[in-house]
């Protein structure tokens, strides 16, 4: 009996070359799971923007694009604006870093939300500009230190992180916005669960639904990959707090 | 008429562009070559605003004229920019209710008309507009009523009564320069 | 054929999108150019397709990005100081090789400059304001009517060449109206179902990017893209002569003031100088050869623009050995005046003692 395969949404023989103990495999790994699922890989255009995220496309065995750094967003708006002028049904979702959802494109996201766009973005936090080498991003935690706030970050000398999905969940377009994570097997199980809801309310056509996961990143972390994990379950989750900040689908 | 240049020049609302626009169309549904330029800028009721309206039998090359053969000024301000832009034997009408009477100039032709004040006695001071191209009209004598009618018509489409009063506003202008001695 | 309509340059290049099959607009407002996206915002809702006003001019040039993506055609279109927003989405799409169509109408810079009329962009738009090795096609209206046959031709050449294409207006033609009358879209559709995203359906999936880290195959990216540039300097190069044949002084000059100097040529003419008009249509790829062989036998030229003389650069050189141009232009504001052309020249017979004045 199979008890498992690699999901038809992964490339065939492909290997992820993320660094060990890095959460973008396992995201990408549910993304993949969830687009089996619902049958979405032949109708699905994925964009994928600058940083590790790009990689996506690597891995995922659907149309992709990539945007310039932070303008995923924009670019799923424009993709889903057109298939709908084609009379084209089809799925359209982003997978971003923090840096680039929340940062240098915070005004395409933000906008895109507001608007109601019928698209899903999947936001990896991993509190930091991971594939340039560790530099203080806009999610980076007080105290952090990075290679750009080596004294650790402070309210003084750099201000405050964001919380992307309170945020999102304040704009009115918003369908569903949730936080999740990857550190253990009960959280796994959520994060696909929280995934998989947000595409139900893309196909449904609801409006934006948007999942930001907190991720490891041991390389920059300077940790194991045990103790990154440790860290977002004894620290980075009581900063960023799992949950759901709205779900319009529980409206009547 | 080989090539006819206009400015049309006023204040913001008193139907300056729209004077120009209809000039245009009365004139390119009569299979002349036409242009019309507007200045733009930051939107602002009641600023200075002026069009410029070329018409020609042949293509036109020049598109912004230094001068113009007529010169419609709607208010004292543009009056007072415009005055020199009128060729030599060229025309300037004047809206007289709102500027005063004043030639500095012995080599062109007044036309001191009270604009405003004759389109509140027909019962809408919009139409101020379409007496200065009923003027205008009496001037070349080569603009078809038949034109006028069409161009109005498309320009206002349903609203029949306002219609109405902007042809009454462009006959009276008509009239006006064939039948007054002008000042 | 349809009758006789007064256009604005904007609303005509609106009007012929939507005949060429546009299907998404993006964009965001600046003068002198909103009349395009306030015309299609009403018309395309109509037709629901896929118009948004756009949070930037930063997230218009993206959409466009995903749209054409998509296999669908986009037009988006700003001015001059918000252009120098899009330039990084422009590289990608170069790169990515997506065929967005940009009109940019010109205003003044540098800078946020004024909406006054300029021609200042044609450096930012022929030589490319983004990075990399990379060219947009330019191409040059004069006239209304030009405007509306212009956009079918970006249409048309950006699924071609899978390139973006630039339309450059100026700020005068696009807020001046002449009567026009719309013809039909003369081009053919081009077929696109070889790379476009549309869902990996019966096919393998593909992937649109720019991003390549493997250095052997960037390099051949890139000269594959040279390649395909070379291709379009072959076959699309567009210009207009007007009184050449016998002309002893050729004025170089683009867009709507190039008109004008056709009345400078009229004007000569009847003075018994025979002068003439070189205009290219398109501006990249630029009509070198073309300019100099004209430069073979007529040795003086006058370029005149309203800048401080950025094509003056590409004539240059195009001409021959022993011919020389002259340059007269402003920057900005009221277009040159006939006559003020008209001296400028006065002045360039003279040195050059050319006879017959």
């Amino acid at each position: 009996m199979q008890v498992y395969s690699v999901p038809k949404s992964i490339k065939k023989d492909s290997k992820f070359t993320f660094c060990s103990g890095c959460d973008h495999g396992l995201a990408i790994k549910l993304v993949a799971q969830v687009l089996d699922e619902l049958n979405l890989r032949e109708k699905t255009l994925a964009v994928a923007s600058s940083g590790c995220s790009v990689f996506l496309y690597n891995f995922l065995d659907v149309d992709c694009i990539e945007s310039p750094h932070g303008r995923a967003a924009a670019v799923a708006t424009g993709a889903k604006r057109a298939f709908r002028a084609q009379k084209q049904d089809r799925f359209v979702f982003t997978y971003q870093g923090d840096g680039d959802f929340a940062s240098i494109g915070l005004g395409e996201s933000i906008h895109s939300a507001l608007r109601g766009e019928n698209i899903s973005i999947i936001c990896i936090n991993n509190t930091n500009y991971g594939m340039t080498g560790g530099q203080m991003g806009p999610t980076s935690t007080m105290g952090q230190i990075t290679t750009t706030s080596p004294l650790g970050r402070n309210e003084y000398y750099h201000g405050y992180p964001i919380k992307a999905a309170e945020h999102i969940a304040l704009c009115d377009g918003t369908c569903f916005s949730a936080r999740c994570a990857l550190f253990d097997i009960k959280n796994i199980i959520n994060t696909k669960k929280q995934i998989k809801h947000a595409f139900e309310c893309q196909i449904k056509g609801l409006g934006f639904s948007f999942v930001e996961i907190l991720s490891s990143c041991p390389t920059n972390w300077r940790l194991s990959p045990k103790d990154a994990h440790k860290k977002i379950e004894n620290e980075i989750s009581k900063i960023y707090p799992i949950g759901i900040f709205k779900d319009k689908t529980n409206d009547n | 008429m080989t090539t006819k240049n206009f400015i049309i020049s006023g204040a913001g609302g008193q139907g300056v562009l729209s004077l120009g626009v209809a000039l245009a169309n009365i004139f390119m549904i009569a299979d002349k070559f036409v242009s019309f330029c507007p200045c733009y800028g930051a939107e602002m009721r009641g600023g200075a605003v002026n069009c410029e309206v070329n018409v020609s039998d042949n293509e036109l090359f020049i598109l912004q004229n230094s001068k113009a053969d007529f010169v419609v000024a709607m208010n004292q301000l543009s009056f007072d920019k415009f005055i020199s832009k009128v060729k030599e034997n060229g025309t300037i009408i004047v809206n007289s209710s709102l500027a005063k009477i004043n030639k500095t100039r012995d080599d062109i032709k007044y036309i001191f008309v009270p604009l405003t004040q004759e389109a509140l006695k027909l019962g809408n001071i919009k139409t101020a507009n379409s007496i200065a191209l009923g003027i205008l009209s009496g001037l070349l004598g080569n603009i078809l009523f038949d034109n006028v009618k069409k161009i109005y018509k498309k320009a206002l489409k349903d609203k029949t009564e306002l219609l109405q009063k902007n042809l009454d506003a462009y006959l009276l202008g008509f009239k006006y320069i064939k039948e007054k001695e002008c000042v | 054929m349809s009758e006789k309509q007064l256009l604005k340059g904007n609303i005509a290049i609106a009007k012929a999108a939507l005949e060429a099959g546009c299907k998404c607009y993006f964009g965001y407002p600046i003068t002198p150019q909103s009349e395009i996206g306030e015309f299609l915002s009403l018309e395309m809702q109509k037709l629901d397709l896929g118009y948004v006003c756009a949070e930037s001019e930063i997230g218009a040039i993206n959409m466009a990005l995903g749209a054409t993506a998509t296999g669908t055609k986009a037009l988006v279109s700003s001015s001059s100081c918000a252009i120098s927003l899009m330039q990084e989405a422009l590289s990608y799409a170069a790169s990515d090789e997506l065929p967005i169509v940009l009109v940019n109408v010109m205003r003044a810079g540098p800078g946020q400059g004024y909406i006054y009329p300029s021609q200042g962009d044609y450096n930012q738009a022929t030589v490319g304001g983004g990075n990399g090795d990379y060219h947009t096609i330019v191409l040059s209206p004069s006239s209304v009517e030009e405007c509306a046959l212009m956009t079918y031709r970006a249409f048309y050449l950006s699924q071609k060449y899978k390139n973006p294409v630039i339309l450059l207006v100026d700020g005068f033609l696009g807020q001046m109206a002449e009567g026009v009358e719309l013809v039909k879209n003369p081009y053919p559709e081009i077929d696109n179902s070889s790379w476009i995203l549309s869902g990996a359906n019966n096919r393998d999936s593909r992937k649109i990017h720019s991003l390549e880290p493997n250095q052997d195959k960037l390099n051949n990216h890139i000269r594959n893209l040279s390649a395909k540039y070379k291709e379009i300097e072959k076959n699309e190069v567009d210009y207009e002569k007007y009184l050449c044949d016998d002309a002893e002084i050729i004025i170089t000059a683009f867009g709507s003031l190039a008109r004008a100097a056709k009345e400078v040529c009229n004007h000569y003419r009847k003075k018994g100088v025979r002068i003439g008009l070189f205009r290219p249509k398109t501006l990249w790829p630029f009509p070198y050869q073309e300019l100099g062989e004209l430069s073979k036998k007529i040795k003086i030229f006058v370029d005149i623009e309203m800048n401080l003389g950025q094509m003056l650069k590409d004539v240059k050189l195009a001409l021959s050995s022993g011919a020389k141009v002259s340059f007269i232009g402003k920057p900005v504001g009221d277009w040159l005046k006939l006559e003020e052309m008209i001296q400028g020249i006065e002045n360039i017979i003279k040195e050059n003692q050319v006879a017959s004045l």
